[in-house]
């Protein structure tokens, strides 16, 4: 069977749609090229079944079989995972440094002055308990020192707030990802449903997953339908086919090791079901580094203030309370009195009666006896006594402990992070060394699909004048 | 291997974001000349840090109490020895009536006056203030501890002042003992002997922990002279020796005279004894002050060894860090500038 000059054309016609549409992948990779999370396309081309029989089958040109991104499903699951890693680290170091900050004494004087100030201005008292000045000395070291028990208190309660804020953001920001994606696996659906490549929008969902890893612990699979099903916290349903379902935060009425108003992240398996309570579960991600400073850290913290506080408190005041005052009155307390240890270091303060007379401060033992000093030594020795706290450490031993723990915990957040950081960015460069878009290699498929347009072109251009000669022919 | 566009600028990015952050981190320490600026950059060198802060404060707190203790004693000390002068003039006096050679009852009533005034001078001296404190008087600090007839409404309370962290000092001597000749230290060994390789200190703990001693306890009247006092010698009553003494003057008593003699001597070393030993109080004060400063410096050369920064390892990092920074600006600039479009015309 003979070949026609028109099937040329048509060859020709296709081969510049071809190109076309390759020109245009080309300028959608470039123009993609910075998209966070983009993977490169490239237009596939098959060639054209041929026509005729036996040894002389004539091509039919090409045909632009699909557009697909070039991206590899594994890498991606794996840089998300890391990612949510590197999520929970940020979110305990960014807390942590807070807390660091509370405790840094090596810019200016802290608690551990403060405390040492204290104890001093007993033995001060102790050189001369007929002296006044000495005295407002003592009760203004003490004074400095429940401000500093007080600021260390209220810090703590800032970084507790604030932690509280980030966990409200935190939670907004999942639900709003966890309904893009539910929105997107309907997109996918129904493109893939039919047979086509949903490139761009797997994309986005990829993206929006690392995005959503990052900021809560989650566990996804695809199903046969391209949808995701993503869980957080163990077992708790966040997206299922185009159905996203919502965290709250929620203040809590305060249970065991936990502060009251603290937000709890409530969830709800569906719209009249009881909430379900998963603070304890988020294990991962912002959210999960949150909460660990938060419940972990924080608490632990201020209940070792608490007892420190408290310690001083009852120790002072039940040697306080042996001795005579400058009145010959038999001693009261110097600490005002605190109940409970729980929140003691927010509410340590001088008992108002020494803190407006300071004649009321006892230094020694005996009534009538203003050079008796014994008490003052023995508030004084408190300082070393390792009979305080836990038994084994002194009150400076056991504050200094506090700093180094808090310090250790810091450094190692910091250093996790820091290898966290190395490990995402080594998977995002293998990823982009995949995926991502090289304007060269754009720039020279472009001349390429270019020549072939323009060849293309030249095919129909004679083709065309090859007809012309067929119908001129009578001329001749 | 492919590279991505992307993989370029991240790489960029990344290494003139780490030669910053190093940039500031050696800047913060020039700056601060410390090597520790926060608890995370070294944990258990910054509790050290504070362990130390705290020592060191201790020890100006220690500095500060030797110093007004030693003021005490001085004071004390210098007090007794002018109580030791008029002793040894009195017994010189007694000594000069003791026989009858050159004596009659007239030069005895002169010479009783003059003992009468030496007891004056003596009671003015036990009610020596410091400050408004009297020296003698034991905790009983703001009252008179003497009347004139002797009478002693002082205590027998010794006053500690913690001079280290784990010494006291006695800083006052009771005047029961220094003028009564009352003992205190019976059966209580000191309890603690410490201070530097070099010296040895008695150091007796808190007065709170001593048990034996009564503060509410009867005060000295009932002392008898010649019993054996604090110091394991003969014990006077300096006040009822001075009295007994000019009585007999009065009397033109011969025999009381003489007798009087040998409770002077008692006297005499019974005062001295007492300043030997606020000197002794003294120079083991000294001693811990010197030791003192040692301490303070070696801690603070600890403390600087721990957080100060090694200024030649710094400048040596900074300028490392500084070129880094520079190679990665130019190549990065190099690099991100180039591509195929350049050379297509």
């Amino acid at each position: 069977m003979a070949t026609r000059i028109g099937t040329s054309m048509n060859v020709g016609q296709r081969a510049m749609m071809n190109s076309q549409a390759a020109l245009h992948t080309v300028s959608h990779n470039i123009a993609n090229k910075n998209t966070e999370g983009y993977s490169r396309q490239k237009t596939e081309t098959f060639s054209n079944f041929p026509n005729g029989v036996g040894k002389m089958r004539t091509g039919t040109g090409a045909r632009a079989a699909s557009i697909q991104r070039v991206n590899n499903p594994y890498l991606e699951k794996q840089l998300a995972g890391e990612k949510s890693q590197l999520g929970f680290l940020s979110g305990q170091s960014t807390a942590l440094l807070r807390l660091e900050q509370v405790y840094n004494e090596q810019q200016s004087d802290g608690l551990n002055s403060s405390i040492g100030k204290f104890f001093n201005s007993f033995r001060e008292l102790s050189t001369n308990p007929e002296n006044m000045a000495k005295r407002i000395a003592v009760k203004e070291s003490a004074d400095l020192l429940t401000r500093d028990f007080n600021r260390v208190h209220e810090q703590l309660q800032d970084i507790r707030k604030e932690a509280n804020g980030q966990v409200l953001i935190q939670v907004n920001e999942t639900n709003k990802v966890a309904e893009e994606i539910a929105s997107l696996n309907m997109q996918i659906q129904k493109v893939e449903i039919s047979g086509g490549f949903a490139n761009d929008e797997r994309d986005r969902r990829d993206a929006l997953l690392k995005q959503l890893g990052e900021l809560i612990d989650i566990k996804w699979a695809e199903g046969k339908d391209s949808t995701v099903t993503i869980s957080t916290a163990d077992n708790a349903i966040l997206v299922v086919g185009n159905e996203a379902r919502r965290l709250e935060a929620v203040p809590t009425p305060g249970r065991e090791n936990k502060a009251e108003g603290d937000f709890d992240i409530q969830y709800y398996h569906h719209e009249h079901a009881e909430p379900m309570v998963l603070t304890e579960r988020i294990r991962g991600g912002k959210l999960g580094g949150l909460l660990s400073v938060r419940d972990g850290d924080v608490g632990e913290f201020e209940r070792k203030m608490d007892s420190i506080a408290f310690e001083i408190g009852n120790r002072v005041n039940d040697l306080h309370r042996q001795g005579h005052n400058a009145y010959n009155q038999a001693g009261g307390d110097f600490f005002a009195h605190v109940e409970e240890q729980r929140g003691a270091s927010g509410s340590i303060k001088i008992n108002p009666t020494v803190l407006g007379d300071v004649g009321r401060i006892v230094a020694g033992m005996d009534p009538n006896s203003p050079g008796d000093n014994r008490v003052a030594n023995m508030i004084g020795e408190l300082q070393y006594s390792k009979s305080l706290l836990d038994g084994a450490t002194s009150v400076d031993e056991y504050y200094n402990g506090i700093v180094a723990e808090m310090g250790l915990r810091t450094q190692k957040v910091n250093n996790l992070l820091e290898t966290q950081e190395g490990v995402v960015r080594q998977l995002e460069n293998l990823r982009e060394s995949y995926s991502g878009v090289n304007v060269d290699e754009e720039v020279a498929s472009m001349i390429e699909w270019q020549k072939q347009f323009d060849a293309s072109a030249r095919v129909i251009r004679t083709a065309d004048e090859m007809l012309e000669t067929v119908i001129n022919i009578r001329r001749y | 291997m492919r590279v991505a566009d992307k993989m370029n600028y991240n790489q960029s990015l990344n290494a003139i974001n780490k030669n910053r952050s190093e940039m500031m981190t050696y800047q913060n320490q020039a700056a601060s000349q410390k090597r520790i600026n926060k608890p995370s950059d070294d944990p258990l060198g910054a509790a050290r840090i504070l362990e130390k802060k705290t020592e060191m404060q201790g020890f100006e707190q220690y500095k500060r109490n030797i110093l007004s203790a030693k003021e005490f004693i001085e004071y004390s000390e210098q007090s007794l020895s002018q109580a030791s002068e008029l002793l040894i003039r009195a017994k010189e006096l007694a000594i000069d009536q003791a026989d009858d050679a050159a004596n009659g009852p007239d030069s005895r009533r002169i010479v009783a006056g003059e003992i009468r005034q030496i007891y004056e001078q003596m009671v003015n001296i036990a009610n020596r203030r410091f400050g408004d404190r009297f020296l003698f008087g034991g905790y009983k600090s703001m009252t008179t501890p003497f009347d004139m007839t002797g009478t002693y409404f002082g205590d027998d309370s010794e006053m500690d002042v913690q001079i280290e962290k784990d010494a006291y000092i006695t800083m006052n001597m009771p005047g029961s003992v220094v003028f009564m000749g009352k003992k205190l230290h019976q059966q209580l060994p000191p309890d603690k002997v410490l201070q530097d390789d070099k010296t040895t200190v008695e150091v007796r703990g808190p007065a709170s922990q001593n048990p034996s001693q009564d503060p509410l306890a009867p005060t000295a009247q009932t002392i008898a002279n010649s019993a054996e006092g604090e110091w394991g010698i003969k014990s006077a009553n300096v006040f009822e020796v001075l009295r007994d003494l000019e009585i007999g003057l009065k009397a033109n008593d011969k025999s009381v005279v003489q007798n009087s003699l040998e409770s002077l001597d008692n006297s005499i070393s019974q005062i001295n004894m007492a300043r030997g030993e606020l000197g002794s109080r003294v120079s083991s004060l000294n001693t811990g002050l010197e030791t003192l400063q040692k301490l303070h410096v070696d801690s603070k050369v600890i403390q600087s060894e721990i957080e100060d920064v090694d200024m030649y390892d710094l400048v040596n990092n900074l300028s490392k860090t500084q070129t880094q920074l520079e190679a990665s600006l130019a190549t990065s600039g190099k690099m991100l500038k180039t591509t195929l479009l350049d050379f297509l015309r």
